[in-house]
């Protein structure tokens, strides 16, 4: 369908997107590493229960650890080889979780479940449970449990708004998959009962509108270019023109929305029978010297990544797991792809400016981009005081989605986005205490 | 990999935007409307605008170097204190006593300039914890305590003598305070001397509009000020002022006074510098709006019952209160609905 336009709200930023560093480059499929740690803790919920042993040996696709109840999501081996290890250590966001160490044969023996034909909603169901999907854009929720909502859904939206700066690898999946994208987002819509789909696309990325534009059953809308654009809540405004309510899930309503990465995940489990052990990344970023879209296979270290992309050129300042409004600074190389990583940015001194804060003007304009019209300022002026309670009353901290546009936006560098952090964690200690 | 690599919350880009490159907006903002003094006003006006920047620099910078971390140890490294001083300073106090020296009429004298700017930068901003942390602006807050102790000199401009055309024009007010207290100046002032500032009397900053026009201009165009909130400040009291000269005995609603109110005395300089300053105006949009508000009805009701320039005054009291401003008018997160109320009984 022809491209409409999306629907105004108030808030976000615009951020120098510097997307035409890795755009135009086609995707590459990443050499198999010979050892990747995969950890068992990559989506929402608890994490995945182990079940290989030490010195067995496993083929590329096959299970080696099992979802723990509802809330979790199955993890696969993503190369042929020996389990070399089963250990604990941190990951790149400081947790420390379990990983297992997977020593590569280069046999690239495959084994996948079973293709669906002409597939039920429940068999799809299945599938995207037992192929391990989660949400690809970044938080990570186990895409079964998403598609099983408890009201009726009457409307898919596929996320391809890619608001985050650097990242590319929507973009280039949008333009090489955008058919395969379809059909995931129509068993999607399939499994929760005959949903319209939906697809938001910022306007910065024409040639994916064009992509999309031939499909007939398929709404596809222009976004205005604004971060945080690709928020869940924003998007479904944009797209749909609904408000999902605060404290209120998207299916409450009517609309789920999935990552273009998730509804291509979908599509390979269920026509090819391909578990989620491999997704596109971006490497970019000023210190990087070929900047690529990659194929990976989760648990492949950042080290292996960089090297391939030709390694740094000049000095790294911030080495980054994921988005730059939303990733993880890391500390070395020496952490894994998972699920849900969009990219890998080594940035200069230039880039990421590490400046030391001055003094807060309450000028407003972190209230002003604030794209759930919150006041971080107060947040941070009451929880520097050690006063969290007023910190989350007066600035509606508890609503925030820690999109740090505010941050990015403050002229006095302040660190908003931790002072939120820290406010969130102390008022849910203070319930939890007040609930013993 | 080098061992100096930064680890910290997202976001990891920032932009570009700083405290310093907002203050040197404002202060490049205030250049034509200074400019305009000096050729109005000759080197007198260029001699108190210099007496207020240097005074305001110059004590922020000794408050800065007496105040916290021990006098004596601070005198022992003079020299690495001063360049921690050059590596804060942020360009706020330049902004202070620029705007101060701007709203003072031409016949102050250097030295109560000098007491004015020590009593801005001193008492309303530093004392007060400094940048970002002051209740008033200290410029109107320094204008204020000058016309209430300097009262003959400050507040009637009376140096005009080299562009005056007509010296029944200028005999001491500035065009709107002659107004105000029934004089028939308007009737003699074109508007569009009005708007240039050729032969008026007033404030060193105040007189030029297109000066201030284009200051306006700049600061919307780098978007450090939003541009509806001097324009509703400024159209909105001279609205009111209008309705309220109507109902003044043997007068008519008379829509042409509007632009002799809006363009008089100091309306426009504050609104456009004063009453936008960051630190000492509303955070929230709806909390802006009631401020602006209440900025133009306090002005049109003060100018109308004291006839006197009441600018500073207004947005000084309307400062004060900013605060329950803040903390009650708070704009509900995306997608909130009020939930309708039951009606109980029946």
């Amino acid at each position: 369908m022809k491209a409409v336009k999306g629907k105004f709200f108030f808030g976000g930023v615009h951020i120098r997107d510097k997307k035409s560093l890795s755009c135009d480059v086609p995707t590459e499929v990443l050499p198999e590493p010979s050892v990747v740690c995969i950890s068992t803790h990559q989506s929402l919920g608890k994490p995945a229960v182990p079940c290989v042993e030490v010195g067995q040996s496993v083929v590329e696709g096959q299970l080696i650890a099992k979802a723990n109840g509802a809330v979790s999501s199955n993890v696969f081996a993503s190369v042929a080889g020996v389990v070399r290890e089963i250990k604990q250590m941190p990951s790149a966001s400081g947790a420390e979780e379990t990983f297992v160490v997977i020593q590569s044969d280069g046999s690239q023996f495959k084994e996948y479940l079973p293709p669906l034909v002409q597939p039920s909603p429940e068999q799809i169901l299945e599938r995207i449970f037992q192929a391990g999907i989660v949400g690809m854009g970044g938080a990570g929720f186990p895409a079964a449990v998403k598609d099983a909502p408890k009201t009726p859904v009457d409307t898919l939206v596929i996320n391809g708004a890619e608001c985050e700066p650097y990242l590319t690898c929507d973009h280039r999946l949008m333009i090489e998959h955008a058919d395969e994208i379809v059909r995931g987002a129509r068993y999607i819509a399939a499994a929760l009962g005959g949903a319209a789909i939906a697809i938001g696309i910022e306007r910065n990325k024409p040639d994916c509108i064009a992509a999309f534009e031939p499909y007939d059953d398929v709404k596809v809308v222009s976004l205005a270019k604004r971060y945080p654009m690709g928020s869940e809540k924003h998007l479904i405004y944009s797209v749909v023109g609904r408000y999902v309510r605060p404290g209120k899930l998207p299916a409450d309503a009517g609309v789920i929305v999935h990552n273009v990465g998730t509804a291509y995940a979908v599509c390979q489990a269920v026509e090819l029978g391909k578990p989620l052990y491999e997704r596109e990344i971006t490497v970019s970023g000023g210190a990087v010297a070929s900047p690529k879209n990659l194929w990976v296979k989760i648990g492949t270290s950042v080290k292996d990544v960089i090297d391939y992309c030709g390694g740094e050129t000049g000095r790294v300042t911030k080495a980054v797991l994921g988005g730059p409004m939303t990733g993880t600074a890391i500390a070395d190389y020496d952490k894994y792809i998972t699920k849900t990583s969009g990219g890998i940015l080594l940035m200069t001194s230039k880039e990421a400016e590490c400046s030391a804060p001055t003094a807060c003007l309450n000028c407003g304009k972190c209230a002003d981009v604030c794209p759930m019209h919150l006041m971080p300022m107060q947040t941070a002026f009451y929880s520097n005081a050690g006063d969290f309670e007023s910190a989350a009353k007066l600035g509606g901290t508890m609503h925030c989605i820690e999109c740090g546009a505010c941050e990015y936006v403050c002229p006095a560098k302040r660190p908003l986005i931790q002072a939120i952090r820290k406010t969130k964690a102390a008022v849910r200690t203070a319930k939890a205490k007040e609930e013993k | 990999m080098d061992n100096s690599i930064v680890i910290s919350t997202p976001p990891h880009v920032k932009s570009a935007r700083t405290t310093k490159g907002i203050m040197l907006d404002v202060i490049i903002a205030l250049l034509p409307a200074a400019i305009a003094g000096i050729v109005f006003f000759g080197w007198r006006a260029a001699v108190i605008i210099a007496a207020a920047v240097l005074t305001a620099v110059i004590a922020e910078f000794v408050y800065y170097f007496i105040y916290n971390g021990g006098f004596k140890a601070k005198c022992a490294n003079a020299g690495g204190v001063c360049i921690s001083w050059l590596k804060q300073f942020d360009f706020t106090s330049v902004v202070t006593g620029l705007i101060l020296a701007l709203i003072l009429p031409s016949t102050a004298e250097w030295y109560e300039v000098v007491i004015g700017a020590l009593f801005a930068i001193i008492i309303v901003k530093m004392l007060f914890g400094g940048t970002g942390k002051n209740l008033v602006n200290p410029a109107a807050a320094g204008r204020v305590m000058m016309f209430l102790s300097f009262s003959i000199t400050t507040y009637v401009a009376t140096n005009f003598e080299p562009i005056s055309l007509d010296s029944n024009l200028f005999t001491g007010a500035t065009h709107l305070s002659g107004y105000l207290l029934g004089g028939t100046a308007s009737a003699k002032m074109e508007w569009i001397d009005l708007f240039m500032g050729v032969g008026l009397a007033g404030c060193i900053g105040e007189t030029c509009k297109l000066a201030l026009v284009i200051g306006y201009l700049y600061l919307v165009i780098r978007k450090v000020i939003k541009w509806w909130q001097p324009l509703l400040y400024v159209v909105l009291s001279a609205f009111l002022s209008v309705c309220l000269a109507a109902t003044a005995e043997g007068a008519s609603f008379d829509i042409s006074l509007f632009v002799d109110y809006a363009l008089s005395g100091g309306l426009m300089f504050g609104a456009i510098f004063m009453a936008t300053d960051y630190v000492t105006s509303p955070k929230g949009v709806y909390g802006q709006l009631v401020y602006y508000i209440l900025l133009a009805v306090l002005t049109s009701l003060l100018r109308f019952y004291t006839k006197l320039e009441v600018v500073s005054f207004v947005i000084m009291i309307m400062n004060l209160i900013v605060p329950l401003i803040d903390t009650y008018i708070v704009r509900r997160p995306f997608g909130y609905k009020r939930e309708k109320k039951v009606k109980e009984g029946k």
